[in-house]
């Protein structure tokens, strides 16, 4: 919603005589830090056992093509409720797997990553999530009333304050759309998220058609992580334009213990999902 | 406080004695149309006894029973002389009348006349009149009131289409902008690309760059007065002018038997002028309007009531799901009176009002917010002889403000009816200052001003653990919300907060010569509103938010000197001023904050402080066929914002970090060549140093998309502004007894083409995975005409 005024203002600024055009800027190069995508996701109607953790290190903001895969780190995650351990296989490409892991919604779970002799951890509450209830498709749903939108409705539970996480990606697509939502003004109601891709130039975006598939997740987050992924998305998006709020650091919930100014971008987060695909017909 | 009025008293008595003396006073008009002359010199030639007149035209001079030769001056008037035999107090009125060979004046009007400028302790003030403001050349036409400013040194703007305006590093909020009187809460029409003054209702306007005298408060970085006419009051007239943004049109004329005279001005842009040009926008309306009213009457000679409004606003609506409004309201009821010859004054009742709306059809919400004031004054003005002159009063302002309310827009809305608190809170303020010759060279003004504030209940206060509304959270390094333990609820009729600042202003101008003099400053002054923004750009909807029991009042003491000069007959003047000021508790927001739809600001903010220091030139050309000015300034302001009571080492690191409004230098060079009776030529010229942003230091892989880490706030800048416009004025052959007076004027904005950024922001690119970076720039070369006249 916070997201919807943020955008209005920018759309807004676009109306006007302006000019986008590339331009080369030189910037200063920050020393690699580790960056940890520890997300945990347990899919709805799943055992859960399988998970991945993908481990990196940040790179000069306009380099491609780099290896930067973090391949002779330990990683392991406990349960602090229960005291399992769950050790993580390095598979030699930065992807770290287990097929024993356990969820437990609301148990603690903390992560520990050993990487050039420093030690990462960080803990995180498995968050439940409701289910999807409803996806359909619609013309009038999305800004443009011309162009097909997908919507999920979910019913948002009343008697506490719920965080989601939405990250929708079409059959094919390379990235995903990440959106996130809390019940600050929805508590209690039926919500609906929708999705739409605008055929702008620009974007290079198609538009929906019939026969598209897309993969919608509902994820069930925890407040510190809702605030860090919904900065990150807006940074993201937004890039520094002139109505979104000044860029800048981002800290996730990573810290190192042995160093700690060396602290690891990335987040460890433990959540329920509930995934629905849905064709346009 | 008492002791100080005890003392002025004194110094007052003191100067009673002796022979006998006499006042002249009176009111400076305009021959041609009747309307007050602001600033215009009266003076009695060879005694140095001199003044200038007030807001309402009014003056008033003291001098030993004697025969004089009284001399009114206004630039591009001709001068009156009169003799005058001063054996009672008398009253003399003047009208003045424009020079025949007034040359389209550029001129500074409070420096316009030797013997005061240069005596005058008042630093760091530039006056406009609407006319060199018209002569201006501007973006699509449109003269600006905000833009002209920022041709004067020490005053920057934050880039192209965004509103506001910044002075000696300063923010926007920190500007008191004041139109007759009314505090103006957003001085922007279309996100700032222009600003709510109507040039054709415009009388002048006089911006205070820290050396504000006594009588203004409640902003630590300026004051800008802006005057509406008064009207015509010896003719019905019409003035008007199509461009191509806007068209305005102002009616004026005399009221009550030439007892008094009216004034009505509008001016509306062109919806859909240009939007439905381009296909992807074309079902969107953008449009702005607004109303200036101003009436007087003349009940009799001590006498005189002035009613004066002004109304405007803006319309968005983009294809139907996005509509956005929002604008000022203010009216003001004022009555002068002339107790005697020595004793003028003025009351003030004000009403003004700022609000906004955004409906968001696609998610069925409307979202309403406003900010509103009722503001009673008193000022008097008491010229106690040719040495001394004593100004006095008192200022109670009561705020109501509602951060928003958030409204599902239809039944089937998921929308929950939210309201933030509304606050309340009262400014008062009392002040006294002198303007004090203490001999032929030496001149003080010196005053208090002492302001309370006090936030009123009606609301409730939350309380935090450790009563910690921001906590450093120690291992993860990042601020966060401090825990809520519990609300305080407080009555309407009860004060949450209360604050008191004692702000002295003294001034002193030392006369080196005739034509030259060094002048010093200090002024301490508080700030009890905060505009809260962690954009860029000033958008209509920040958010106005009182000090109370978690903000404080910001505080600011500013120290300049300056030095002055004339030479070649007044055809020129150079002013060099040095200033250094320091802002306590100036607050800035948290990395990460979110302060959209927040009933807890204060759990997003750190209370830091500010400095800012810098050196201005001003050389101008005031006469001849070349007038204008050159300004450039030299400058650095920063801030810095320690964890303090949150703990941590606050924002930044607790390193100092540039304002976004640093810039280390800032040249303009303005000016107007008047070729013949028929064209004039000008100019505007601009260079700045980049604004002060924050760009990536890396990125990384999270969620499949490329992520941008950045670095220290405000460590980078963006490039270099700069750009040159040129504009003509072409009046065709007028006959002097033709009513109708048509000129066009044609304007090149940004000649050369520059793009300027106003941003530039880092994206990947969705269809390579590369990122880039994208300069946004607003104007490019921009032609424009446009068709004035007069009726």
């Amino acid at each position: 919603m916070k997201a919807s005024i943020k955008l209005t203002l920018i759309l807004l600024s676009l109306v006007w005589i302006s000019c986008e055009d590339p331009i080369t800027v030189d910037l200063n190069d920050a020393a690699p830090r580790l960056v940890v995508e520890a997300s945990l996701d347990w899919e709805k109607g799943t055992s859960g056992n399988e998970q991945t953790i993908k481990l990196s290190t940040s790179t000069p903001y306009f380099d491609t093509d780099i290896l930067n895969d973090v391949t002779d780190a330990t990683v392991r995650v406990t349960n602090t409720d229960t005291q399992q351990v769950f050790a993580f296989n390095n598979q030699g490409n930065g992807l770290y797997t287990t097929n024993a892991f356990v969820p437990i919604v609301n148990n603690t779970y903390q992560l520990e990553v050993l990487y050039n002799g420093e030690t990462y951890t960080a803990t995180e509450t498995l968050t439940p999530v409701t289910e999807i209830v409803e996806v359909s498709q619609s013309l009038e749903g999305g800004f443009d009333d011309e162009i097909l939108d997908v919507s999920i409705f979910f019913m948002d539970p009343e008697d506490e304050e719920n965080y989601y996480l939405i990250r929708f990606i079409e059959e094919g697509d390379q990235f995903p759309t990440i959106e996130t939502d809390s019940d600050e003004f929805t508590n209690g109601n039926l919500v609906d998220e929708f999705f739409e891709k605008d055929g702008d130039e620009g974007t290079q975006e198609e538009e929906f058609a019939p026969g598209d598939t897309v993969e919608i997740s509902l994820f069930g987050i925890s407040e510190r992580y809702y605030n860090y992924i919904t900065l990150l998305i807006e940074q993201y998006d937004s890039g520094g334009d002139p109505f979104s709020a000044t860029p800048a650091r981002v800290r996730g919930n990573c810290i190192n213990t042995t160093n700690p100014d060396n602290y690891a971008h990335g987040y460890f987060r433990v959540t329920e999902v509930d995934v629905v695909s849905y064709t346009f017909d | 406080m008492k002791q100080v009025l005890i003392g002025l008293l004194l110094l007052m008595g003191s100067q009673l004695y002796a022979q006998s003396k006499y006042s002249v006073r009176g009111t400076i008009k305009d021959k041609n149309n009747g309307e007050t002359v602001i600033g215009a010199t009266v003076y009695l030639e060879g005694t140095g006894i001199g003044t200038i007149t007030n807001e309402y035209g009014f003056f008033s001079l003291t001098a030993p029973a004697g025969s004089y030769e009284l001399v009114v001056s206004y630039i591009g008037y001709e001068e009156m002389r009169t003799q005058v035999d001063l054996s009672s107090n008398q009253t003399l009125n003047f009208e003045v009348a424009e020079s025949r060979t007034a040359l389209e004046e550029v001129v500074i009007t409070a420096d316009e006349t030797e013997k005061i400028n240069i005596r005058e302790p008042q630093m760091g003030v530039a006056t406009l009149k609407a006319s060199t403001i018209k002569q201006m050349p501007a973006v699509l036409g449109e003269v600006d009131v905000i833009k002209s400013i920022q041709m004067l040194p020490g005053v920057t703007q934050n880039g192209e289409g965004s509103g506001g305006f910044h002075v000696r590093g300063g923010a926007a909020d920190q500007n008191l902008v004041l139109l007759d009187e009314a505090i103006i809460y957003n001085t922007s029409h279309f996100f700032g690309f222009f600003s709510v003054f109507n040039p054709d209702a415009i009388k002048d306007i006089k911006l205070y760059k820290g050396d504000m005298p006594a009588k203004f408060g409640g902003r630590v970085s300026s004051v800008l007065d802006v005057r509406q006419k008064d009207g015509n009051s010896k003719n019905f007239g019409l003035t008007g002018g199509i461009g191509v943004i806007s068209s305005r049109l102002t009616a004026e004329g005399p009221l009550f038997n030439k007892k008094g005279s009216f004034l009505v001005a509008g001016r509306s842009s062109y919806a859909h002028l240009f939007t439905p040009a381009i296909e992807e926008i074309k079902d969107d309306k953008v449009s702005f309007y607004d109303l200036n009213l101003k009436a007087n009457y003349e009940i009799d000679k001590n006498n005189r009531i002035y009613l004066s409004g002004y109304f405007g606003r803006d319309v968005f609506n983009i294809s139907n799901f996005v509509e956005n409004n929002y604008g000022n309201f203010s009216g003001n009821l004022r009555w002068n009176h002339v107790f005697n010859d020595r004793l003028f004054s003025n009351l003030s009742v004000i009403y003004s009002r700022y609000d906004y709306q955004v409906v968001l059809d696609f998610v069925k919400l409307d979202w309403i917010a406003d900010i509103n004031n009722q503001h009673l004054k008193y000022d008097l003005k008491y010229y106690a002889n040719d040495s001394f002159k004593l100004d006095f009063g008192v200022s109670g302002i009561l705020y109501q403000l509602n951060p928003g309310e958030v409204r599902p827009t239809t039944e089937s809305s998921a929308i929950n009816f939210l309201k933030l608190d509304q606050k309340r809170a009262f400014e008062g303020g009392a002040y006294v200052s002198a303007e004090h010759k203490l001999s032929e060279r030496l001149t003080a003004r010196y005053g208090l001003r002492y302001s309370t504030f006090s936030r009123l209940g009606g609301q409730n206060i939350t309380s935090y653990e450790n009563n910690q509304p921001v906590v450093y959270n120690e291992e993860l390094g990042i601020y966060e919300e401090g825990e809520a333990i519990g609300e305080t609820s407080y009555k309407k009729g009860e004060s949450i907060k209360k604050f008191g600042n004692l702000e002295p202003r003294v001034g002193l101008a030392y006369q080196l010569n005739e034509n030259s003099s060094v002048k010093a400053s200090y002024t301490r002054s508080a700030q009890y509103l905060h505009l809260l923004s962690n954009t860029t750009s000033v958008t209509p909807i920040d958010v106005w938010t009182p000090s109370g029991s978690y903000t404080k009042p910001q505080l600011s003491n500013q120290y300049a000197v300056g030095y002055y000069k004339k030479f070649k007959d007044n055809a020129f003047s150079l002013e060099v001023e040095a200033y250094y000021k320091d802002i306590e508790n100036r607050i800035d927001y948290v990395d990460g904050s979110d302060l959209i739809g927040n009933n807890n600001i204060e759990t997003e903010i750190l209370n830091g402080e500010a400095r800012a220091y810098g050196l201005e030139v001003l050389l101008r050309k005031n006469k001849g066929k070349f007038t204008g000015w050159l300004a450039y300034t030299l400058s650095k302001s920063e801030q810095r914002s320690l964890g303090g009571n949150a703990g941590g080492p606050g924002i930044n690191d607790g390193n100092w970090y540039n304002t976004p409004y640093d810039r280390t230098h800032d040249f303009s060079l303005t000016g107007a060549y008047k070729l013949n009776d028929k064209w004039t030529f000008s100019t505007n010229m601009v260079f700045q140093t980049g604004r002060p942003v924050t760009y990536p230091n890396g990125q990384y892989e999270y969620e499949d998309l490329s992520i941008a880490s950045y670095s220290d706030r405000n460590s980078d800048r963006l490039p270099a502004y700069h750009r040159l416009d040129v504009s003509a004025i072409y009046r065709p052959n007028r006959k002097p007894d033709k009513r109708w007076k048509g000129e066009w004027v044609f304007g090149i904005y940004n000649l050369y083409n520059r793009r300027n950024a106003a941003s530039i922001s880092f994206n990947q690119n969705t269809d390579t995975g590369q990122n880039e970076s994208t300069r946004l720039s607003i104007f490019g070369i921009i032609p424009s005409v446009t068709y004035n006249f007069k009726f």
